[in-house]
């Protein structure tokens, strides 16, 4: 099976950065999708953990995670860039292409959305020459930006070659995104699927998507909702879409397993996949490695 | 800010009131080997900084600022002769707004080196060591009369080879990256990419931008597509282009000096421009037909 375009999302795994990356690799995975906590919390420090993964013949996908930047004004918004500059400094040191914003939880003024493209081009412009991309996903609790129509809204506002976005299909199933909506968005803006579903039938308020979205995930092929999740899969492959898929799965449950046995749930999955989108299977084109001094 | 420059700030196609460069900065441990390189180039030495191994030198409208200096070269991997190009300076209309400009679009910061009564000259982040200078004292009086002791034995304004002028520099992207460096310079600095077969020079491949001043280009080229996929190509500065109004003259001048052209295949002295071979430090120079600031 060919997992080279699977990432699997450091989220999913017990244990620290070390173990996390040596069982991901020997679970056949080449890509792997890194907290910046992961990093930061590493027992070593900060500069074993960038050894640790700039060693270890994983390619990193990209970052996780900024929340509540955009559109704050004055000292909170300094604050913020300060953050996010921090941040993209550790996604240079990792070789980490991808640095993962989600849409602000915050509440804002209404008229706050020239002001939300405005940071967030800024925070574009900040990681370009960083060489990194920033990739924008909605969270179905965020204050403005809520659906993915609303985050293709934004992208299309920030209109930044280094701007594009993040597709949650977990957040496209709790929001019950119609699938239509995905023929508007330009493939080359994807810069990543994430892929998980959910063991719950319905969920109906946005608490409720929240606590699923970050307790409940399960891989996909695993959940309730398979055949959704398949239609998404198809969906997104017909409009062209060929980037990388990470299962972003948040669940306490995994947390109390081996690493082992986590991993054998994402490979399975991977193959569920693979089953639904055939050209998923097929060899990869070689691409010109990035090295950025 | 003279009420001129007001004028130029507020225009919206060139947001930093851009109108040049002021100098090219190098950044090397060994200066006297680069300094050896650029008087083959036709470039005189004129002045040194007061204080630290910082370098003039200049022919005509170009000044080449050489930066061997310890505290610099300590945040480099800079060793032996190698050779980088570590940053240009930009003429606009007003510097410190200039510089909130940026820094508010996006641009990082770099921190100040300027010691005490010295001149501090802000500056941002260009591409992998490089930075962006802003410079808005080149009228009345020059940035380098401040921290530069100049060598009364030579003129401090020596004439130009063949009407030899900045043209432009050349950057290597990253796979994938032309697009979002594209959007950078537009953003920053107003800098825009030219209609698709319109090049200069001999070396045409990738994509050619204008600055909004007209008197500087930034040519931006990744990696080639059919190379295999573990080559290393590191996003930074690669050569500077010099214009001159006739190739042949310049190159004509510039092989009685001693300096020597690559002359085999595709890259080869023609009307358009001309290569020079690898000097030592891995600096090479491109010429480039080109008429744009050689009255300035």
């Amino acid at each position: 099976m060919n997992l080279s375009n699977f990432s699997m999302d450091t989220v999913a795994l017990p244990g620290d950065l070390a173990g996390k990356l040596d069982a991901v690799k020997k679970a056949g995975f080449s890509q792997i999708m890194l907290w910046a906590k992961d990093l930061a919390n590493y027992p070593g420090g900060f500069a074993a953990a960038v050894e640790l993964v700039t060693t270890s013949g994983l390619k990193v996908t990209g970052l996780q995670v900024i929340r509540d930047y955009e559109g704050l004004e004055g000292s909170q918004h300094d604050c913020k860039v300060d953050l996010a500059k921090a941040t993209l400094k550790m996604c240079r040191a990792i070789n980490a292409p991808l640095l993962i914003v989600c849409s602000t939880t915050v509440d804002l003024p209404a008229d706050s959305a020239t002001k939300m493209a405005q940071d967030l081009r800024k925070l574009a412009n900040l990681a370009v020459p960083q060489g990194v991309r920033i990739g924008y996903k909605a969270v179905p609790w965020g204050s403005v930006t809520r659906s993915n129509e609303d985050a293709w809204e934004m992208v299309m506002a920030v209109d930044h070659a280094n701007f594009s976005l993040v597709i949650d299909s977990f957040h496209l199933m709790a929001n019950q995104t119609e699938l239509d909506s995905l023929e508007e968005i330009d493939p080359q803006k994807i810069a990543l699927l994430q892929l998980a579903d959910f063991s719950a039938t319905e969920i109906r308020t946005p608490r409720d998507k929240r606590d699923t979205s970050i307790h409940m995930r399960v891989f996909p092929g695993e959940g309730v909702h398979s055949s959704e999740l398949a239609a998404i899969l198809r969906r997104l492959e017909r409009i062209g879409y060929r980037g990388d898929i990470g299962f972003l799965v948040f669940n306490d449950d995994y947390h109390q397993l081996p690493q082992e046995d986590v991993l054998e749930h994402a490979r399975r999955s991977a193959k569920w996949v693979t089953d639904q989108v055939l050209r998923r299977s097929l060899p990869l084109r070689m691409t010109a490695k990035r090295s950025v001094a | 800010m003279t009420e001129n420059n007001s004028d130029v700030l507020s225009r919206s196609d060139n947001p930093l009131g851009l109108e040049g460069v002021e100098f090219v900065e190098y950044a090397t441990a060994q200066p006297e080997g680069l300094g050896k390189t650029l008087e083959l180039m036709g470039f005189a030495y004129i002045a040194r900084h007061r204080s630290r191994r910082v370098f003039l030198y200049r022919q005509g409208t170009m000044t080449i600022v050489v930066n061997a200096d310890h505290e610099m070269l300590n945040g480099t991997d800079l060793q032996g002769d190698s050779v980088t190009l570590s940053g240009i300076a930009f003429r606009v209309a007003d510097a410190s707004s200039a510089y909130r400009h940026m820094v508010d679009l996006g641009a990082w910061p770099i921190p100040t080196r300027a010691g005490a009564m010295e001149l501090n000259i802000p500056g941002v982040h260009g591409v992998g060591d490089s930075v962006i200078y802003l410079v808005d004292r080149h009228r009345d009086f020059s940035i380098f009369d401040v921290d530069f002791v100049f060598d009364t034995q030579v003129s401090s304004q020596p004439p130009a080879l063949a009407g030899m002028h900045f043209f432009g520099l050349v950057q290597y992207v990253g796979a994938g990256r032309m697009e979002e460096w594209i959007d950078f310079y537009d953003q920053l600095l107003g800098f825009t990419p030219l209609p698709q077969g319109e090049s200069f020079g001999i070396l045409t491949r990738g994509s050619l931008l204008k600055s909004p001043c007209n008197q500087f280009y930034l040519q931006l080229f990744g990696p080639p597509e059919d190379v295999s996929y573990d080559i290393e190509w590191d996003e930074s500065l690669a050569r500077l282009g010099i214009g001159t109004p006739d190739v042949h003259a310049a190159v004509a001048q510039l092989q009685a000096r001693g300096v020597t052209f690559e002359e085999g295949g595709l890259i080869k002295v023609t009307d358009k421009g001309a290569l020079t071979r690898m000097f030592p430090g891995k600096v090479h120079f491109e010429l480039v037909a080109s008429r744009i600031g050689a009255a300035s």
